[in-house]
């Protein structure tokens, strides 16, 4: 008990924090809210490093601590904090700032709790948790595309949520048991296998926003605060995406899993790009990116189980992705959410302009940049396990995508004449962040691939 | 002991960064900058030159640990095929930062592009890593990319868009057949020296393999029916632009066929070099016919170097066919020569085809004649890079055409009426020459000033080089031999 719970003090810390700003709010004190946030979100952080390298889980097998919880931590906890300092500027000032960082926190847990989930039921835990902080996130501006975006999503996410719930009933009638380890037991009744897993990949696909369950995640982005669609973008996506993996982990290859995540792998990423090419609003290009990149995601989690890159791959891509992506957003907060209101940006702003160049060029995965790494390695997961059909899907997208984020750089050097708005002081620092980090992650990935090797 | 091999790497790309870093410089100390760097750079390649290199594998190596957990690993070196291409790139960036000083609009982001294009370039032809070299190959697409949108001609967004994204879509599957040969490779390593001393693929792999990297190759070089990308870019690129493309970058893609294609997937090459063989003829010949075609002076030499690169593509199938080492080491020793020589030539002729325009703001060869009496200069200095082109003797061209035609007579005889590609060319440039230079002078041209100093600097380098290849290409050839001479397949 006492050890299971030691292993556990970066979760407790985090529901620490997440009480402490919010009884900072109940004193009418948003200032002080955030800056517990944000310290105690890094505290958190610190208190992960030392658990790195471990592997083993606890309270029975029914939380993991291992490489995809402990990177979990060490790439959520830092991105929840740049959002929150994204979300300063859009809720500054309104009623109730103090309970978006309280929500973040919260959902941020869900995320944690989803990523290191060794039991079905945390699965249903985590997706409720960053739902219902989620839904309150997005419905928190209070205006009618708000309340819809809320709505929308409220809805979508109750009806795949339940049918999760429904398919684990058959897991746990089949194992007589609620640990994804013991779900190798039920190989008598493959029926039942592939039902439970397909109904789990319904609720973690709408919150990773796979296609076919991704509706609600452009409308949800463009409705509520920008920083919240930032933050939708990376922290829950990349908890569901994490948990998928620890289900797929004990799921025997013979029961076909991988077709079915082959398969949704191409839809997304195919689709979601083909979507992002018509948009004309940043958000929702930025939108179906994000949906594509979650395809990328899945080349990873084919190889679970068969090859050694598979974890690597997915946990290097995951911290790419979420300084690329959270820097790409920063830009667009403090710019615009049209393509309008890139005009000109590149020259008005030289070393904003070079950011999102970069932030862009990395998601298309242009070396030497983070998303270069990330994806070189998912690819090379995926042909390892005789998947080179789908790395040539991906790699066909990846040219799509270029064209995609194009649409951002082209007009950005145009010449315009425009007076820029200038931005806040806290988009830039998230932007300079996330930036030195996308040329980190890709120049020096081996501190990565270091510290998941042993 | 200097790493050399880095410090001519990254010597331009410390200049970039300096230029980025002032605060506020003037056009002047940008330009400066950057010609010391390339300047110094130029001083590296020719100190490698010196080292030489000697003989079998590699030589002045130097290797650092980057991700050993999956055997990546910073490793840089050259043989006689990459040392050539380095000496080419530092001077042709030299003369062409020397050209670009003239450049008010904008020049520090052009300069520091142009010194990344220069790293990328040298670091192409060095990169002993597969995921290094993946990466130089890429960067430079990036940095011509913004070259071609930020400082071309009227269609420029269009043109850039078009490079981009078919050379992207042409890289990737490299990057395929790079995973492949590492996935492959018993002891996995990205080390390129390891694939080469004992090729990891075999049988339907390594031809799978093979095929990707041909895709990759033929649209860079590029080779008929990829070339389509070349005409746009090259038209609305910026003088420095197309000279970089054309006397640079095209090489990467027939420096990857040998040191990829050829040397790492020796076996499918052998079996598919007929095939091979007929692309880089039909190259030949397609690009001679569609040069004479053209009215327009860039797109004319745009296309004759489609031709010259299908040569190069013959020379390696010649060499890949072969089984006779001396046959393979003459065509290798023509393919290298003839890459260096390109550079040269058509560098040359594409910073002329840019001074006409400059001066005239068109290149329809139909509005000059004469101008060898306006601007005898220029009009000498086209007509001595015209004639290197089309491959006269005591001119660069001449030795590399000479061996790859003699090679390829000694395996696939057939092949040789790729030889009809130099008559096509000649009446190409004979008859540009005619309408362009010669005839009398047009009244509205009267006033065109002849080279200025900056402009003779930067075009004779590259003229003296010709003529001193062309003349002894043994200065050269001896480095190249050194290495295909030992080569083994």
């Amino acid at each position: 008990m006492g050890r299971d719970l030691a292993l556990l003090i970066p979760e407790i810390a985090v529901l620490l924090t997440a009480v402490g700003a919010l009884i900072a709010e109940m004193l009418r004190r948003p200032r002080i809210s955030l800056a517990v946030a944000v310290i105690g979100l890094l505290v958190a952080t610190g208190l992960t490093l030392r658990l790195l390298g471990t592997d083993t889980t606890v309270f029975g097998g029914s939380f993991r601590i291992d490489a995809l919880s402990i990177w979990a931590k060490l790439i959520l906890l830092p991105a929840t904090v740049l959002s929150m300092l994204l979300a300063r500027v859009d809720v500054r000032g309104s009623a109730r700032e103090g309970t978006v960082y309280s929500l973040l926190i919260f959902a941020t847990l869900g995320a944690l709790v989803l990523a290191g989930a060794g039991d079905t039921m945390f699965l249903v835990l985590g997706t409720l948790l960053t739902g219902l902080a989620t839904f309150a996130l997005v419905a928190y501006p209070d205006t009618d595309p708000a309340t819809e975006a809320a709505m929308k999503f409220f809805v979508f996410a109750s009806v795949t949520t339940s049918i999760m719930i429904f398919g684990l009933s058959y897991w746990f009638g089949a194992s007589g048991s609620t640990l994804i380890a013991d779900l190798p037991g039920m190989d008598t009744m493959p029926m039942a296998v592939i039902l439970g897993f397909v109904a789990v990949v319904v609720g973690l696909g709408y919150k990773a926003s796979l296609v076919p369950f991704h509706f609600w995640a452009p409308d949800a982005y463009e409705g509520g605060p920008l920083s919240i669609a930032a933050y939708l973008s990376v922290v829950p996506k990349v908890g569901a995406l994490f948990a998928l993996t620890q289900v797929v982990r004990d799921l025997p290859p013979e029961t076909g899993w991988t077709a079915v995540i082959a398969g949704l792998a191409v839809l997304s990423m195919t689709y979601g790009y083909l979507a992002a090419l018509v948009q004309d609003n940043v958000i929702r290009l930025l939108a179906y990116s994000s949906i594509a990149q979650s395809g990328y995601f899945l080349l990873g989690i084919v190889a679970v189980g068969s090859s050694e890159l598979a974890l690597p791959s997915i946990i290097l891509f995951a911290a790419a992705y979420a300084a690329m992506n959270l820097g790409a957003f920063a830009v667009a907060a403090a710019t615009g959410r049209t393509l309008n209101d890139f005009d000109g940006l590149g020259r008005a702003r030289p070393i904003m302009g070079i950011a999102m160049v970069i932030f862009l060029l990395s998601l298309v995965g242009i070396p030497p940049l983070a998303g270069f790494v990330g994806k070189f390695m998912l690819f090379a997961a995926a042909i390892d396990v005789q998947f080179t059909w789908l790395a040539i899907i991906a790699i066909v997208n990846s040219v799509l995508s270029l064209a995609v984020y194009l649409r951002i750089v082209v007009p950005m050097y145009r010449t315009a004449e425009k007076t820029t708005i200038s931005p806040g002081t806290w988009p830039g620092i998230v932007v300079m962040i996330t930036f030195a980090a996308t040329l980190i992650i890709g120049l020096a990935a081996q501190i990565f691939l270091a510290g998941l090797a042993t | 002991m200097l790493p050399l091999v880095s410090l001519t790497l990254f010597l331009p790309l410390a200049g970039a960064v300096l230029i980025l870093c002032l605060p506020k410089p003037t056009a002047r100390t940008v330009h400066g900058i950057a010609i010391v760097s390339a300047a110094l750079t130029l001083v590296g390649a020719l100190a490698m030159w010196l080292q030489g290199v000697s003989g079998e594998g590699f030589s002045q190596v130097e290797e650092l640990e980057w991700m050993p957990a999956i055997g990546a690993a910073y490793r840089v070196g050259v043989d006689g095929i990459s040392l050539p291409l380095v000496l080419l790139s530092a001077v042709l960036f030299l003369v062409a930062l020397i050209y670009a000083s003239s450049l008010r609009d904008r020049p520090r982001a052009y300069v520091a592009l142009v010194l990344l294009l220069e790293t990328t370039a040298i670091g192409t032809f060095t990169a002993l890593d597969g995921i290094l070299f993946y990466v130089f190959f890429e960067v430079s697409l990036v940095s011509m990319y913004f070259m071609i949108a930020g400082w071309g001609h009227e269609d420029r967004q269009r043109a850039a868009l078009m490079f981009f994204i078919y050379t992207l879509l042409g890289s990737l599957p490299l990057l395929l057949a790079i995973l492949g040969l590492y996935l492959g490779s018993p002891d996995p390593t990205f080390d390129m020296r390891a694939w080469i001393a004992h090729p990891p693929l075999e049988g339907a792999a390594a031809m799978w393999a093979l095929i990707a990297m041909l895709i990759t190759f033929a649209v860079k070089i590029p080779a008929v029916p990829l070339h389509t990308w070349l005409p746009a870019a090259h038209v609305q690129a910026p003088t420095v632009g197309s000279v970089i493309l054309a006397g640079i970058m095209l090489k990467f893609g027939t420096y990857g066929l040998v040191r990829f294609a050829l040397q790492m997937t020796p076996d499918a090459f052998r079996e598919a070099g007929i095939v091979v063989l007929f692309f880089g003829v039909v190259s030949a010949i397609y690009g001679a016919f569609a040069a004479l075609a053209q009215t327009d002076l860039k797109r004319l030499v745009a296309y004759t170097s489609v031709n010259h690169m299908g040569y190069v593509i013959v020379g390696v199938a010649a060499a890949a066919l072969t089984l006779d080492p001396a046959v393979r080491a003459t065509a290798l020793d023509g393919a290298v020569l003839q890459m260096f020589s390109h550079g040269l030539v058509t560098g040359a002729l594409f910073f002329l085809v840019g001074m006409i325009q400059e001066r005239a703001q068109t290149r329809e060869m139909s509005e000059f004649g004469g101008l060898l009496k306006t601007v005898p200069l220029l009009g000498w200095l086209f007509v001595l890079a015209a004639f290197a082109s089309l491959g006269l003797p005591g001119l660069a061209h001449f030795p590399a055409e000479f061996q790859i035609f003699l090679a390829t007579l000694g395996t696939t005889p057939i092949a040789v009426i790729v030889i009809l590609g130099i008559a096509i060319i000649a009446g190409t440039f004979l008859k540009a020459l005619r309408e362009t230079f010669l005839g009398e002078p047009r009244e509205r041209w009267n006033k065109m000033p002849d080279l200025s100093p900056r402009e003779i600097l930067a075009v004779a380098p590259l003229l003296v080089l010709t003529v001193a290849t062309g003349v002894a290409p043994s200065w050269v050839l001896d480095i190249i031999h050194r290495t295909t001479s030992v080569l083994v397949l």
